[in-house]
Formats: C-alpha cells, structure tokens, sequence
C-alpha cells in the first residue's frame, strides 16, 4: 500500500514536471522567435549520378534545424535564418551517399548549391546513411558492425502487403520463416540464430523512435488455447503495419545495438523509418493493386478404391482387425505379433482438400499526400488491404490513417509529431494443432464419406466416428479478432548549441484486441461420438487484450572537430520503457441453438483476467573517436534496469567496443584502387540483454485460484521459481570488412561472428519427486557461430540497360555449450507428437528420438517375419549421461533384443538450417524493369507430423501403395511408432519474387511515376518434401519448436498486379 | 537572454529522463497467490487442500485418469481404440513397448508427486490454524492426498518416494506402505481427539467422508503391505453404508468421461471378460456386468463401458464398500481364517445392491473351501467389482497371477525423474 502512494506520487511529481516543461519549451519558443538573425535563401538542385532527380533527399544547414527536401524536379529552396558565418550544407537520403559543402552565409543573402549523389550498393557506399538509433544515425565508415538497411523501393511489388513477408530474402543474417499462410498468418524473424531457449528470439521493433508491439497475444484461438502446448498461435502485431508508409529500415544485430537498446537488443534492433512530408507544393502518391492467392501444391492423398478389412475399420492401416472373422497377416513389432486385416474392400474415397481450399482475391490500396514549406512539412496516409486466405472463410482488412508533422520552432529547435491508426479484421480457423482445424480434420479423417452430404434441414452429415467433418470447420467455426491500434509519437529535436543537439523522443503504442470464438453445437454429434475437447455442444468465447507500451528516450549529441584529423562524437542518453497488458477472457459451452455468442452458452462458464506489466529503464554513453575520417574507435557503456528481475539483480552494465578502418582511404592503397577501390574493415565487441526468456511474474512461485466445485480453489503451479534469476546476456564479437572491387562494380561486405549468451533462462525440468515439474531458472550457455556475406555484381551498366546481381550468404552454427546443472537434454512440451529437445552439444529445438535398426552397412535391420519389415531399434542408453551415446543391443539371430534395453533415441533431425541463401536479379532496360528473388533455406530437417497421420488415417501415399500391392502389406504399422519415420527433408529453394514493371512516360500532364507491375511471390518451390510446403512452422511464434508440420495452413502462391502514380 | 533558456530547456530534458529511470517497484500478479499468502493463513491452506483434491481428479493429467487407464490397459480392462493414441497403444502392448517416455506412467508419477509436495506445503504449515477442529481436518484431507501419492505409486513401481527434495531417494514401495500407513493413522489420531469442525466441512469441496476413508484407505495399503490383522481392524471399523466420493461438474469432468467414454476414440473395456481368464470370468447371470458395461452386446466393435463414467457431473469413489468387505475376505483367508473369508465372499456374491448399487446378485460360494480356491474366488470377485477402480495390477501381482494376464508388473521410472534424479534405481525388466 506504502509503495503504491509512492508510485502514485511519483507519477504526480512526472506530470506536473512533464507540464513545466512543455510550458517552458514553449515559452521559450515565442521568445526566441522575437531575436531572429538574418535570413538566408538557399536553393539548388540535387541530382543523381545518372542525372535524375533526387526526390526527397533532404538539405540540412548544420548546426541549426533549417533544412528542407527536394520536390519532384529534384529543386530544393528554403529561407534559413542565421547568423553569418561558416556552414556546412549537408544532403542525404537514405540509400545514398551524404554529400557536405562547406558555404559560407555573408553578405549575399541568395545561394545556389547544386550536388550530385551516388546510390549506395549494398554494403559498400561508406557515407551511405544507417540509423542506429531512434535519433542517431551515422555513415557506414564510422560503424564498426553490419548493419544492413533495405529502403523502401526493395519493398515495391513484392506481391505481399505484409511487412514482414516483403523482407524475406533481403537481410543478411535474418531468418524470416511464414510460420502459417493464412492471410494475416504469422511470421519469425531470427537474426544470427536462436537467442534464447525460453524466451522469444523475435527482435525489437522501433518504429519513428517507438517501440511498438510485435507479440502475439492469442484472443482468437481461445477454443485450443489449452489444446496446444507451447506453440504461440496468432497473428504478429506487425500485421498492423503498412509497408508502403516505410522510408527505410535498419537491421541491428546485437551487439551493434548494445548500447542504445541494452537489456531488449540481444535479438536485434529493427528500426523503422517512415516517411515524412517534403516543403513544397502537395504530392500525392496513389497505389493500387489485386491479387490472387491460390494454394501451389495440393499433397498426395489416396483417392485409390480400396480399403482393408471393412469399411467400418478405422485406421485400416494400423488397426489390429476387428471384428473377428476378417482376413488376417499377423506383423511384429516390438516382438509383439498384431493381427492386421488383410483383404480389401470397395469404398469410395474422396479428396477434401477441394472442399477447404479456395482462390481468395485480395487488394491493397494506399493514397498519401505530402508537401509543407520551410517552417512546417506534413505527410498523411490513408490505406486499405484486404486479402482472402486459401482455406474458406479465412481473410485480413486493414484500415490505416498515417499523419507526420514538422514544426521548425525557432533556428535551434523543431518538433515532430506522428499518428498512426490502424483498424484491422481478420476471419480465421481453429489453429492447425487442434483437430478441428480445416487441415487436421483432413489429415485424420479416413476419406470414405461424402463430406458434402446434407440431411433434409440443410445440416451436415457425420463422418468417421470422433472426427470432424471437414465443411464444419469452414462453416460451423467463426475465429475472428478486431484490433484497434494507435502508435503516436512527439519528438523534439533540440541544437541549443552549434556541436551540440539533444532530441526527446515520447513513444506510445497503444492496441486492443478483440476476440470472438464461436463453435455451433455439430449437428451429428449424438452420431459421431466427438471428445470433449471438440466442443461437441459447442463453445463461445470472448477476450479483450489492452496493451500500452510506452517508451521515453533522451540522447544528447556532442559532435566536434577537435583538430582537422580528430573529430569526436560523444553521446549520452536514457531511456524508459513500460508496458502494461490488461487480459479479460471469458467462454462457456452448450450453446443455446441459434446463437453464437458466449451469451448463449449454458455450461462450464468460466472467466479470466490478467495483468502484465514491467518497466525498463537505462543510460548510456558512447563516445566515437575519428582519426583522419578513416579510422574509427567507439566505446560505449550502458545500465539497465528491469521490473522483470529482483531489485538485486536488476541493474545490468553492458559494454561495447568497435573499431573501422577505411584502408583505402590510405595513400600507399592508390596503387591497388583500380581494383580494390574501396576496403574497410571493422570489428567490434558488445554485450546485450534478453528480457524476453522471463514473463511478468516467473520469478514468483505461482499459486493461481481456480474455480472449482463452488470452494475456493488454489491448485499451485508446477513450475517452482528463483527469485533471483538473471536477464540472459550475449557477449558478441564480430570481424568483418566491407569491399569495392572495379571501381565498385563488384562490393563485397563479409562478416563473422561469435554470439556466447550466458545466464540463459529455461524452464527446466526437475525430478517431479521434487515437488513440481521444472523450475525458471538461469541454467546455461549457447553459442552462436555464423558468418555472412553479402555480395553485389553490376555485370551490365549502360545507359538505357543495367542489370544488378545481389547474393545473400547467412551461416549460422548454434549450440548449447553447457547446463549448469550437470544436466544434458531437456525436453519441449508438443502436441504433434514432435520430440523436440534442448541438448548440451547440439543445437537448439533438434528432434532426438527414436529410430531403425540398421545393419553395419547402413541398411535397415529388418524383422524375419513375412516380408520382413523395417523397426525400431533397442539398447543400452544413459541419456541423462550422455544423451547421444549408446549401444545397440543384437539376440543371437541378429535381431534387436528388447529384453532389459530401452528403445533407443538419437539426433534425427535439426531444424536449424545449414544456411540461407538468396540471389536477387534486378534487370532494367529504359523503363522496363524485370526482379527475381530465389530464396534458400537450406540443411535441415522437418518433423512431418502430418504425414504419419495421413498414412494411419489410410489416405496418404503410403496408404496408397500398400493398397496396391506397391509396399507390403504392414508397411505403415511397422514404420508407426518410430520417430525417424517423420523426420523429413525441409530444404527448399523458393521463387520468392518474381515481378516486371513498366514506368509509363508522362501522358498526362502531372501525372509523373505512373508504374505498373506484375508480380508473383512464392511461385515455385524447389524441394523434395511429402506435404504441402517445407517452410512452416506449427509452433507458430514459439521460438522453441520449429519445423514441425502439424496441421498448418500452407503458404499460398500469389498473382499480383499493381499501380502507382504520383500527382 | 537566450542562452539562458536554452540552457534550462536542455538542463531539464536530462530531468525528465532521470526521473523516469527507476525500475524498483515490485509488480505482484494479481490473479494469482504467492507461497507466502497461502501457507501463513488458513484460507489458503484450506483453498489449498481443495486443490489436491482438484489435482488428484480433474483432468487427462490427473492421477484418476491416468492410473484408471495406465492400470486397465496393464491388466486387460481396456483396449484401445485408435493406434494413434500411441502412449495409450504402448500400455497396451506392454513389455518394451511401456517407454520411460510414456505419457501416461509420466503423468501418473509426476502428478502424484507434485500432489505428494503440496500435501506437505499443508501439513508444514497446520501450526498457522488455531482452531483444532480445523486443524485436526486439513491434517486428515492432506494425509488423504500425501497417502494415496504414495500408495498408488506404491501399486505401480518398485520404488517410492516418500519426501518433498530435490533428488530425493526412493525407498522401496514396502517402506512406502509403511509411511502411507503412519500417515493415515496420525491423522485418524487427530481426529478423533478433535473431531472435525463446521467451518472446515463448510469450505471444503464436497464429497470425501474423512473418517471412513482415512480407515478405508489404512485397510487397503496395510493388505497390501501383508500386515492383515491392522487391515482387518481398519476395515471392520469403516461404516458401509456411506459414500465417499469425488464430485464433478460441467467445468471440472470426470476425466474417464471427459477424454475416454464420452466419445468412441480412446479407450473403452477390452470385452465382458473384464480383463479375467476365461477359467475365471464373470458368469452369465452376474449382475455387475450390467452396472460397467452399457450393453452386453458390441456397438460397432466395441463393448461400451460405463460404471462411474457416465456423465461429466459422475461422481468417482474414493473407495468402495465392498472393497472393505473383499479385504476383510482376503484378510481372513490369508490369515486362514477360511470360515470368515467364506462369509464375507458371500457377503458380495449375493449382494443385490449397495450404497453405490453394485450388486453381483449371485448365489453363495460353492466351490473347494481350500485357501488357494478361496482366494482365487476372492481375486475374481475383486476384479469383477472393482472393475476400472485402478487395483487389478497390484491384485494381480499380490495374488501371483501369471504374467500372461498383465503386460506389465511394474512400470519403469519416467524419462524426466531419471534425467533429473541421480538416485533413481534400474528400471525392472518387466
């Protein structure tokens, strides 16, 4: 009670600060505009190499805030109002070299400046332009780490109105996996492999200087919430962003963020800049576009005749045959004989995926309008997307309002003000790990009924017992959720002093979700015979998700020249961030006919209610010593505190060091610059913190209410706590060099690196004679190794035909170096039967189970019984010792001996990919441009959960050939339980883009820009996989189970056809 | 002039951004309790002992599920109904197939240990209620739990353990007996000394009739534990008329209807033969047959079971009356009292119905009036009327059945206490 007066208090004392302050900024605006200097004209004109017009590239007066950006023609003209003297004119724009001329204001009160810039390749135009920060930015010669940027053209016609599937294959040493293809399905971004065993390794997402929200609160999939272990269903909040209202975007790995970011930059930093007005008269920039979404690959399911046994057997593949008296083969496993039916039947089978899939059609649509004069510039937006999934009933709608102001306040102060409202809807279907979801309930319902089949009041009709038809999934569930969202920010950005600029940054993201689940009672119940976690009477659910996440930042910038070869930029800074989510859910069963709502449900009612909050807060400082503009030091130290830990752990340091060399700049380099015409090396060390691997209240142990039986209820959580656990920290050290070959005709940017994060936070298993199941705690270390590359060609450079190759080249080794505990594997909690563990040695999330019996040749042991089949191998194995080693244990005659012996489990599968990779052509002859992007995931595995189902169901491919006589009859039985069975090939190689644009000449008069593309995505895969797609995820967000296969929507192929135009 | 401002304007930003740096407060979860609260009153030692109960019984993790499954899957009560319920299917094979990783056995031992550790965070802490009538009852309702944490892993490994520690050591399941025994006899101590108050029986979750079971529960363990005369005594002293049972509702299932009975997919019994011999199964006019099956005849392949699983609301004895009248035949016979043993048999063959209306509605005993004749037909009995009650293994092995009527004797230590416990024993071979 104390503590919350205080608290109260204190947010007293902020407000009333915060007023004084605003009154005091503005007071002394009024004042200082009153002692105005003298006015200066400034004009020009900024062009680039190819002599086009650089729209948008922004002139600033250094060392005061007058400044403006160039309009359509390329011209640019303010008034600056300023003392005499000696300036710089500073003009940049992002992707592009900065380019500084030194003007002198005196007696003439007009100037024309004219410059021409170069665009930047990738990774190579050291004065190219990078943010590190909400307000800091620096040119790659300074940065002592990669960091990639993609502008706002590579997001043009990628044929996706999604943010984050526009940027797979474009940043170098990011992951990016469509975790699901339902149309606001989700994604996972992964830079430098997996950060944390716990927490998410989704990195942080700062957009205009907030930090917005990405997570995946689940409201709409209330029905299963229970059903699905620790996969993380729902959509990711950046689903709310509109690509096209993005200027550019940085990517910051850990280390390189360490000191602005701390204690949330070990995933990564993605900093997103979006666009902002231009002085000058109003430009309107209209995009439209329609697009088709078609499913690429249907899977192979038997449509074959034929059944064994009788129509009535279920799982005719693996069932023992019942009832008695049918044809029988008695196949062993595991040494027990099981009497399989062995004679065919007729039936009739169908293939249901024509009943759930469907084109959907969707559009995406934005208009904005920019333009201002010196003092005042604005940009607004207005968009609309709407994208119909591939399974029925599923879509997305986005509605957007964007609008930026800058206000030039007096010669050394300005204010920014940005608004982003977005209004989204999307339609879904019950989470692919249930088996009411369109593709489970195909994956597990033998395919002998007519699912269309009705009864005389139009209701659907039963299937095989306990399984849902197909059609109820699309037409009896609703999953929907409404969100409403507002991110606003209002920065000043203060240069009280020539050298010295301050800028304030205050950030709200602010959402709610809406959730509304509906069930109908299935008609066919009393038939069917559904479980209970089918809702077989029918479910309603509700939930409300109200989050605000709040963010302050403060950084002070000192930049001087002390000498002509010494330049030093000191930066000091704070920061806060606090979020709060507020969660009411509330559902109940037995639906009263008609209704849908959790209003008209009679049974098991129950309600909830969560609160999450924590606060983090921290300094830094980082100074940055430049020698001859060629040779750079920075050092950096940060503090950080989180509510998420105890007071005795919270406070946090984290240093950083870097170093870049630009060696061509070097004199004794000329002899080599005909070839090597730009070089610069770089290397750096930093440390980060996670936060993510710990929820609000785990350092506490949990005793939750629980309604039960009318009495008060507490049933205590089986996960004891420490409550001194630790925020996870990654120490990164990375070398690398950036390379310009042929007068950077040829760029090449390396880097490698070495990730150790300490003090990594599980949810560890425990002995359950301990009281409980596992405990949080910080129990080990991980490593990851990678390196990258990233290379650029411009084999044909002429004036009317370019053609750029870029390749991408992403390694990356994780490993779990160690537990503390002695301990050597941990298990992750699935439903899809998928073995994923967490072993010291190997790396993270791999499947370790069971597998066949092979021969010292490397072929399969076989059974002696009739055709002789495949099985499952026993032995001697300690996997608390050491989970990998064992020996397998032979019966006189050769055969596996189970006796005594445990059935033995290895490494099967990895789904940590060997590398990624991907290669962009962009061909452009006059006004015609051509884009491919091929995108590689490639060397690993995924655990195909989906086609063992099919296969016992008796309607996969397997199922087909042992009808046929193809595979010996016991076939599939004998493979079933055997892990190894499931583990499948996930590489692949996609078409990810494909497009051709066509920039038309101005036919009408204005209309400047008008471009249309065709686009494709996702057309073609390269892969040699038995399901749908090898790039799926049916953990969704979860960062601990990856590629496993179960009951995922696949990712559609897309037709695209677009417009845009400026007025 | 203008300096100055800006020097204020610059000098308060840094303010602003200092006073927002603290990040002391303590956010408490407000939805939920902390060890603390719960253990220093007595509401929550109270809210706490409704959950046990709610772990014992609620749910396909709870111990009911899964000692009701994992034993008649053992015994030949059950068969499976989808092959894809593969931890279910692995019981039912049996042998090697019952992997330490099996879901099942894991649940049974996790969740009863987990109940065994908060049976202690009661029992630790019974100095926190002052009223002794209060207190005498929460001792009784976490003995209850702790007990049968203990006695049912006592019916299905070879070890127990009986402490709440980080790698505990087991003691063998006849030391464990022991310790179930000494449980429940403190508590039945307690309460007769101080009969249980109103304010508990208020706030308890309905249903368990404490003293009847606290001696129920000391006949069942000390027979198994062979001390027959302390079985004996227990078992005459428990009233057979009353029920005690578990309750459900809508919310919380009884979990055999909620995962298995309640639809065609999981399991439901094997045949009408209940999981005995053909030598020994149920006769014809046997009565009991009707009450656990809902039809002699197979509805699409299957025998439909039914029993105490009928409806989610359900209500699942903690023990049944017959069961004292079957230890008290046991007992007899095994201390060769045969003339005792005979009559409390016929006390269940002719039983047309009881307090939960089995009734096998039988003639009396006609056969041999030999120990081992009587104990077979006390075996028999107990599987016939104890059918899907969880006992058939331990009755099995106890009465030195062949191994070819069970697909296990003892289940093997689960994956996750091996991996984590350096004192667990070698699993037994079979």
């Amino acid at each position: 009670m104390q503590k919350k007066l205080i608290i109260l208090k204190y947010q007293n004392i902020m407000k009333k600060k915060f007023t004084t302050f605003l009154l005091g900024i503005i007071s002394l605006l009024l004042m200082s505009f009153a002692s105005l200097a003298q006015s200066y004209n400034i004009k020009g004109k900024i062009t680039d190499s190819d002599g086009q017009p650089m729209i948008g590239a922004t002139v600033i007066l250094k060392g005061t805030t007058f400044g403006t950006a160039a309009i359509a023609n390329g011209t640019y003209g303010f008034t600056a109002k300023t003392k005499a003297g000696s300036y710089d004119l500073e003009f940049r724009s992002v992707g592009y070299s900065t380019v500084t001329k030194k003007i002198v204001l005196g007696s003439s009160n007009d100037l024309n400046v004219n410059v021409t810039t170069t665009e930047s390749k990738d990774g190579i135009n050291l004065d190219e332009i990078v943010v590190t920060g909400s307000t800091l930015k620096t040119n790659r010669r300074e940065l002592g780490n990669a960091i990639s940027s993609v502008s706002s053209k590579q997001l043009e016609a990628t044929g996706t109105g999604n943010l984050t599937s526009a940027l797979q294959g474009k940043i170098p040493g990011a992951q990016i996996t469509q975790n699901s293809g339902d149309p606001a399905g989700g994604f996972t971004v992964r830079m430098r492999g997996v950060k944390s065993l716990r927490g998410s390794s989704d990195p942080l997402y700062i957009i205009d200087g907030v930090v917005v929200s990405n997570a995946s609160d689940n409201v709409s999939q209330l029905a299963n919430a229970n059903q699905i272990g620790e996969a993380s269903p729902g959509q990711n909040r950046l689903a709310d962003i509109n690509s096209s209202d993005i200027e550019s975007l940085n990517v910051l790995n850990g280390a390189a963020a360490s000191a602005i970011y701390g204690s949330r930059a070990s995933n990564g930093v993605i900093i997103i800049t979006t666009k902002k007005g231009k002085s000058g008269a109003p430009k309107v920039t209209f995009s439209t576009s329609f697009n088709v979404n078609e499913l690429r690959k249907k899977v192979a399911i038997n449509t074959y005749g034929k059944q064994f046994g009788s129509n009535v057997l279920r799982l005719h593949t693996i069932q023992a045959a019942v009832p008695t008296g049918l044809e029988t083969i008695g196949i062993e496993r595991n040494g027990v004989i099981s009497r399989l039916a062995s004679g065919l039947v007729d039936v009739t089978r169908y293939d249901y995926q024509d009943q759930i899939f469907r084109t959907g059609y969707g559009t995406d649509n934005s208009i904005s309008i920019s333009g201002g004069n010196d003092a005042t510039q604005y940009y607004g937006s207005v968009s609309y997307l709407r994208n119909e999934g591939i399974i029925k009933g599923t879509d997305f709608t986005r509605y957007a309002l964007k609008m930026r102001i800058d206000q030039r306040l007096t010669n050394w102060a300005k204010v920014s003000a940005g608004l982003n409202y977005i209004n989204s809807y999307s339609n879904e279907k019950a989470n692919g790990n249930v088996f009411y979801s369109p593709i489970n309930s195909i994956n597990i319902t033998n395919n002998i009924w007519d699912i269309t089949q009705r009864d005389a009041n139009g209701k659907l009709l039963s299937v095989e017992p306990t399984r849902v038809n197909p059609l109820s999934t699309i037409e009896d569930m609703d999953f929907n959720q409404s969100v409403n969202r507002t991110i606003g920010d209002v920065q000043f950005n203060l240069t009280p002093f020539k050298d010295l600029s301050v800028d304030l940054i205050m950030g709200v993201d602010n959402y709610s979700q809406l959730g509304r689940n509906t069930i109908l009672p299935y008609p066919y119940q009393a038939i069917s015979g559904l479980p209970a976690g089918n809702y077989p009477s029918g479910y309603a659910g509700n939930a409300t998700n109200n989050v605000t996440l709040f963010n302050t930042d403060l950084n002070i910038t000192y930049v001087k020249e002390l000498t002509k070869d010494l330049k030093i930029t000191a930066i000091a800074g704070m920061n806060y961030q606090t979020s709060r989510k507020d969660f009411t859910s509330s559902s109940g069963e037995k639906l009263v006919p008609g209704l849908t709502t959790v209003s008209a449900a009679s049974q098991s009612i129950i309600a909830g209610y969560g609160l999450d909050r924590f606060d983090v807060a921290g300094q830094f400082a980082q100074v940055t010593l430049g020698l001859k503009n060629r040779f750079f030091l920075t050092g950096a130290i940060r503090r950080d505190g989180s509510t998420l830990f105890s007071p005795s752990q919270t406070n946090q340091l984290y240093p950083k060091i870097s170093a870049s060399y630009v060696i061509s700049d070097e004199n004794f380099w000329q002899s080599l610059s005909s070839v090597i015409s730009t070089a610069k090396l770089r290397a750096s060390y930093g440390e980060s913190g996670g936060l993510t691997a710990l929820g609000t209240y785990d350092r506490f142990w949990q005793f939750p209410a629980t309604p039960y039986l009318g009495q008060n209820t507490f049933v205590p959580s089986t996960r004891y706590a420490n409550p001194d656990v630790r925020p996870e920290r990654t120490k990164e050290i990375e070398f690398g060099g950036d390379f310009g070959f042929l007068n950077d005709r040829i760029t090449l940017s390396l880097s490698y690196y070495n990730q150790q994060i300490t003090d990594l936070v599980v949810n560890k298993n425990v002995a359950p004679t301990s009281g409980a199941l596992s405990i949080i705690n910080n129990v080990g270390t991980m490593e990851n190794k990678g390196f990258e590359f990233a290379l650029g060609i411009t084999p044909i450079r002429t004036k009317n035909l370019t053609w750029d190759l870029n390749l991408i080249y992403s390694a990356n080794r994780n490993k779990i170096v160690s537990f503390n505990t002695g301990e050597q594997l941990q298990a992750v909690t699935t439903v899809s039967g998928a073995p994923v563990f967490n072993i010291v040695g190997q790396p993270a999330g791999v499947f370790y189970g069971t597998f066949f019996a092979r021969n010292p040749d490397g072929s399969f042991l076989n059974t002696t019984n009739g055709a002789g089949y495949v099985q499952q191998d026993f032995g001697k194995q300690n996997s608390a010792v050491d989970p990998l080693a064992y020996t397998v244990a032979r019966d006189a005659s050769g055969q596996p001996l189970r006796t005594g012996n445990v059935a033995l489990r290895k490494v099967i599968g990895n789904p940590n990919p060997d590398y990624t990779a991907s290669v962009v052509s962009n061909l452009t002859y006059k006004n015609l441009g051509f884009r491919m992007l091929f995108d590689a995931v490639q060397g690993l595995q995924v655990f195909n959960a989906d086609k063992r189902t099919r296969q016992g169901v008796g309607i996969g491919d397997f199922a087909e050939k042992e009808l046929r006589g193809e595979l010996p009859r016991g076939y599939i039985f004998s493979t079933y339980l055997t892990e190894e069975w499931r583990i499948d090939d996930g590489s692949f190689v996609k078409l990810r883009e494909i497009s051709l644009s066509y920039k038309l000449p101005e036919i009408i008069k204005g209309m400047t820009g008008l471009k249309i593309s065709a686009t494709g995505r996702n057309l073609i895969s390269w892969d040699n996989y038995n399901g749908y797609d090898p790039e799926t995820n049916a953990g969704g967000n979860s960062d601990r189970l990856r590629g496993v296969d179960f009951g995922n929507v696949p990712i559609p192929k897309t037709y695209q056809l677009s417009l845009t135009a400026n007025f | 002039m203008k300096n100055i401002i800006k020097y204020i304007a610059v000098g308060l930003l840094p303010i602003i951004g200092m006073n927002s740096c603290k990040t002391d407060t303590e956010y408490l979860n407000p939805s939920s309790a902390s060890e603390k609260q719960v253990t220093s009153d007595l509401n929550g030692l109270i809210a706490l002992a409704n959950g046990l109960q709610y772990r014992y019984s609620i749910s396909r993790l709870s111990p009911v599920y899964a000692m009701i499954t994992a034993n008649g899957l053992t015994t030949k009560e059950l068969k499976v109904l989808n092959a894809g319920n593969t931890d279910e299917q692995n019981l039912q094979d049996g042998n090697a197939s019952v992997l330490a990783s099996n879901s099942v056995v894991s649940n049974l031992w996790s969740q009863l240990n987990v109940i065994k550790g908060n049976s202690d965070l009661i029992l630790n802490n019974l100095d926190k209620v002052g009223e002794l009538g209060t207190r005498s009852g929460l001792q009784a309702y976490a003995s209850i739990y702790k007990a049968l944490s203990i006695g049912i892993t006592a019916q299905f490994w070879e070890n127990v353990s009986i402490e709440t520690a980080p790698q505990s050591r087991l003691v063998s399941r006849a030391d464990g007996l022991k310790e179930t025994i000494r449980l429940l006899e403190a508590a039945s101590a307690s309460v007769t000394a101080n009969p249980i108050s109103v304010n508990f029986n208020s706030r308890i979750v309905a249903g368990i009739d404490i003293p009847n079971t606290l001696n129920a529960l000391i006949a069942r363990y000390a027979l198994m534990a062979g001390d027959y005369d302390k079985a004996l005594a227990a078992a005459n002293k428990v009233d057979l008329t009353k029920k005690s049972q578990l309750n459900f509702d809508d919310l919380t299932r009884n979990p055999i209807w909620d995962v298995a009975f309640g639809n065609v997919n999981v399991f439901q019994p094997l045949d009408l033969n209940m999981g005995l011999p053909t030598a020994l199964k149920p006769t014809d006019a046997d009565k009991r047959i009707d009450f656990y099956f809902s039809s002699r005849a197979l509805v699409g392949n299957t025998y439909k079971g039914k029993g105490f699983f009928k409806s989610n609301s359900d209500q699942i004895p903690m023990y049944l009356p017959s069961e004292m009248t079957l230890i008290k035949a046991e007992a007899s016979a095994r201390k060769n009292d045969l003339a005792s043993a005979e009559k409390e048999l016929n006390n269940i063959l002719t039983k047309t119905t009881d307090a939960w209306g089995i009734g096998a509605g039988l003639t009396t005993y006609t056969g041999a009036k030999t120990q081992a004749d009587l104990l077979t037909e006390i075996y028999r009995n107990r599987r016939i009327e104890l059918f899907m009650s969880g006992m058939s293994l331990e009755d099995s092995r106890r009465f030195g059945r062949p191994t070819t009527e069970r697909t296990r004797t003892f289940y093997p230590y689960p994956q996750t206490e091996r991996d984590n416990n350096p004192n667990i024993p070698a699993d037994p071979a079979n």
